[in-house]
């Protein structure tokens, strides 16, 4: 049958077709224009999302390693104060014994002896000191005290060295109770050194210095020494006193290098903790330029494309008017 | 050749004119109605012996194109099957949640991924350890929700099945009684279109459910056959049988009978989209509550079994026995695999680290097995249980390809395939649709012309004037006969 007529409902129904069509367009490209991004991003990306979700869970684990490397940052910071400051203790401690065991005088001597445990007395409250709710030098038992009381140490001390006549000997005793379970191990009230921790992909930073390090016992070990002096340990047998204020002296000075390197190692540690601040915040803003890259859309040729259907829509009303008024009845 | 021979001519053109005017008046009248077949008056010269004297009415003819009717229900059935299964896969997609969305597996997995990172900075610190459950929680609930709008999809296409399976039946017994009443005003001359219109109508709504061939078995009256070959109506309706089981879970399949399959006069009718029903809505149902949902389902299944494998394994918590449920439980038991099904809808957090259930928060930290709280700042069994979120490893279950990745890379295979899925659905359907759209506008155009039916109206304006004068001449002529 050859076409003679076009159906009304044909005509309504192409123009209807066409006028939605282009409505439902704008709206997914105003859309699309105001966020910046696809509206259908499955789409936009072919339905391959493995890259983008990628990115996402790349981002969130930074977050993660955001609060670890600040804490652990700042954690790091306060531990190096508190061995800046037992440093800067035993240097002025060690000096003085030294100045004064290199007098006659016993009272100098003994004067030097009550620095020392003055200092003693700090460097243990140091040890003990906590960064918000935590023990700095406690190791894993960030709960606890790191290390017992000035009391319990120097009362332990001196029954180990009671009676004993030369430096050598009381030397030697000292060093027998700092490495004994039940001298120095059950003082030291912390735990196990903290485990390493991640600080960025694939990185790790250990924070291992505990109040039991070497360092600082050997620290403690020397200023308790010299502590000793004051409390009337060494009085029954004369020049002892002077021999002991000069070995924990000395022992004091030459104990500086070694905590030298532990400040150093923690500071090798919270350089690498800014280090990996930076790197982990500059990749974050990788990541999130490149998230934008696989989800945007480009605002020029979404304007264009916007333009093109608003001027469709708006030739479909013209026709829509011009054709409705199109018709053999208003003619005759 | 005599007067009254003329007159019976001038009349049959009248009665013509009068027809030919009414058939216009309807075809006007019906020029929005959807399905309105446009009729047209046959008439042919009225033979009296050897000599024509007048016209004759043959009849109205309804102006149809079986074969583009027949393309167009074809195309509807199709648009309609492939729509449904669109529609599934875009709710699927939603449900496991894209990058779009505000919440979405993927972000659940990375906040735990997080969590536990920053619980490894301050392991003593119970708002950590409290926010590593929660999102563990949350992650239970995501995967929970899916796994729900999954089945959700499946009572959905149950009850849809049943409404079709009641629409078709309906219609049936409806097209049955009008291919009688067609046959009653064949016998009696009557004109049947406006019974046909309404029989088209009932068969264009069934349509899309099942694609269906119109067979002509001669006197007006069809048989319908599914494109796959099921006889629904010939001469008497079948009558489609199917009963809906209301509450589905993802344990529930046909082939275990727990869900219903078709019948056809009470014997069993293939559902498979294969068969019978096939290449329409509801074939496209039964395809998404017996395959597409519980294959979406299987997936997210062993989504959810990685995720609880990579906790149970005594590397990352080395206080767990092997096979003891590590930080996510099958509904609180320990996970075996042969009860895979379903296990995403019963995944929770392991009571022993749940506050709200009497665990203690340091068992994350400690291990679930622990009996006694560890040093307070050991990041260790955090750092393990982040670890294993993150560790490579080859899912022991579903339909992935072979290779070791992350959770959170499993999950971004299970939403691509289903967002890859989802676009190939969706232009199979606008395909379809465009289809449908231009075999329903060349339909349209066949339609009622208005301008053409006006047209008409004055050729048969003209014809009853010129019809009416030659009464008027012939009765002026007998007047003159009479008055002689």
């Amino acid at each position: 049958m050859p076409l003679v007529s076009f159906g009304d409902l044909a005509q309504s129904n192409l123009l209807r077709q066409q006028g939605a069509a282009a409505k439902a367009r704008i709206a997914q490209l105003s859309q699309e224009l105001t966020q910046g991004r696809a509206s259908d991003t499955a789409r936009h990306v072919q339905g391959d999302l493995g890259p983008l979700l990628a990115v996402d869970s790349s981002l969130a684990r930074l977050t993660g390693y955001e609060a670890l490397t600040r804490e652990t940052g700042l954690f790091a910071a306060a531990m190096q104060t508190g061995l800046s400051n037992i440093a800067t203790l035993s240097l002025d401690a060690g000096n003085g014994l030294i100045t004064a065991s290199g007098t006659a005088s016993t009272a100098h001597v003994r004067a030097a002896s009550i620095a020392a445990t003055s200092a003693l007395g700090s460097v243990l409250t140091t040890l003990n000191a906590r960064f918000g709710d935590r023990s700095l030098f406690a190791g894993e038992a960030t709960a606890s005290p790191a290390i017992g009381s000035f009391d319990t140490l120097m009362s332990a001390l001196e029954g180990a060295v009671a009676g004993l006549t030369s430096a050598a000997d009381v030397a030697q005793a000292l060093d027998d109770w700092f490495a004994a379970p039940d001298g120095f191990g059950t003082f030291y009230q912390g735990g196990a050194p903290l485990s390493a921790l991640p600080i960025a992909e694939g990185e790790t930073v250990a924070i291992t210095v505990t109040a039991a390090d070497p360092a600082l016992r050997d620290t403690l070990k020397s200023l308790a020494m010299a502590s000793l002096i004051s409390r009337g340990s060494f009085e029954a047998t004369p020049g002892l006193a002077h021999d002991i204020a000069r070995r924990a002296g000395e022992a004091l000075l030459t104990g500086e290098t070694d905590r030298s390197y532990l400040a150093a190692g923690l500071g090798a540690a919270e350089a690498r903790i800014a280090e990996a601040t930076t790197r982990n915040s500059a990749e974050t803003t990788a990541l999130q330029i490149a998230r934008a890259g696989l989800v945007a859309v480009d605002p020029y040729d979404t304007a264009t494309r916007l333009q093109d259907s608003e001027a469709q829509l708006q030739m479909v009303f013209t026709l829509t008017a011009r054709l409705s008024r199109l018709n053999l009845t208003d003619y005759l | 050749m005599t007067i009254s021979g003329s007159l019976s001519s001038a009349l049959s053109g009248l009665t013509a004119a009068a027809k030919a005017a009414e058939v216009v008046s309807s075809n006007i009248a019906n020029a929005t109605t959807e399905g309105y077949g446009r009729r047209e008056v046959i008439t042919t010269p009225r033979a009296v012996g050897s000599t024509g004297q007048g016209v004759k009415i043959v009849g109205v003819h309804r102006h149809v194109d079986p074969v583009l009717l027949g393309d167009r229900r074809l195309a509807q059935a199709a648009t309609a099957e492939r729509e449904t299964r669109a529609d599934f896969l875009r709710r699927l997609e939603q449900a496991i949640g894209t990058p779009d969305s505000a919440v979405s597996l993927a972000s659940r997995i990375a906040e735990l991924d997080s969590a536990l990172l920053q619980a490894a900075s301050l392991p003593d610190s119970e708002a950590r350890l409290s926010r590593v459950a929660d999102t563990a929680r949350h992650l239970t609930r995501q995967f929970a929700s899916a796994a729900q709008a999954i089945q959700d999809a499946r009572m959905t296409a149950d009850d849809r099945i049943e409404a079709d399976v009641d629409l078709v039946n309906r219609s049936l017994v409806r097209i049955a009684e009008l291919n009688a009443g067609i046959r009653a005003t064949y016998s009696g001359a009557r004109d049947p279109s406006a019974l046909i219109d309404q029989r088209q109508a009932l068969i264009d709504s069934i349509a899309a459910v099942v694609p269906l061939r119109e067979i002509d078995r001669g006197h007006g009256q069809i048989a319908l056959v599914t494109q796959g070959g099921a006889v629904l109506l010939d001469g008497a309706p079948a009558r489609l049988g199917f009963d809906p089981a209301g509450v589905i879970t993802a344990e529930m399949s046909l082939d275990q009978g727990s869900l219903s399959g078709l019948t056809l006069n009470g014997r069993p009718l293939s559902s498979r989209p294969d068969g019978p029903v096939q290449g329409g809505r509801l074939a496209a149902l039964f395809e998404l509550r017996d395959q597409l949902a519980p294959a979406a389902q299987a997936q997210l299944d062993a989504v959810a079994r990685d995720l609880v494998e990579r906790f149970a394994d005594p590397a990352a918590d080395p206080s767990l026995l092997p096979g003891q449920a590590g930080l996510f439980t099958d509904a609180g038991g320990d996970f075996l695999p042969e009860a895979e099904a379903g296990l995403s809808q019963r995944l929770t957090l392991n009571a022993a680290v749940d506050p709200a259930a009497g665990g203690a928060l340091w068992r994350l930290r400690d291990g679930i097995g622990s009996a006694t709280p560890g040093p307070p700042g050991r990041a260790a069994g955090l750092l393990a249980l982040q670890s294993a979120l993150v560790a490579p490893r080859q899912p022991a279950s579903g339909q992935f390809m072979a290779g070791t990745r992350s959770l959170a890379a499993l999950q971004a295979d299970l939403l691509s395939s289903v967002a890859a899925d989802r676009l190939t659905a969706e232009s199979e359907a606008t395909y379809s649709a465009a289809r449908h759209e231009a075999l329903r506008q060349m339909e349209l155009s066949a339609g009622v012309d208005t301008d053409q039916e006006i047209q008409s109206l004055l050729l048969v304006e003209q014809a009853y004037s010129a019809n009416a004068k030659v009464v008027q001449t012939i009765g002026q002529m007998i007047d003159t006969l009479l008055g002689m």
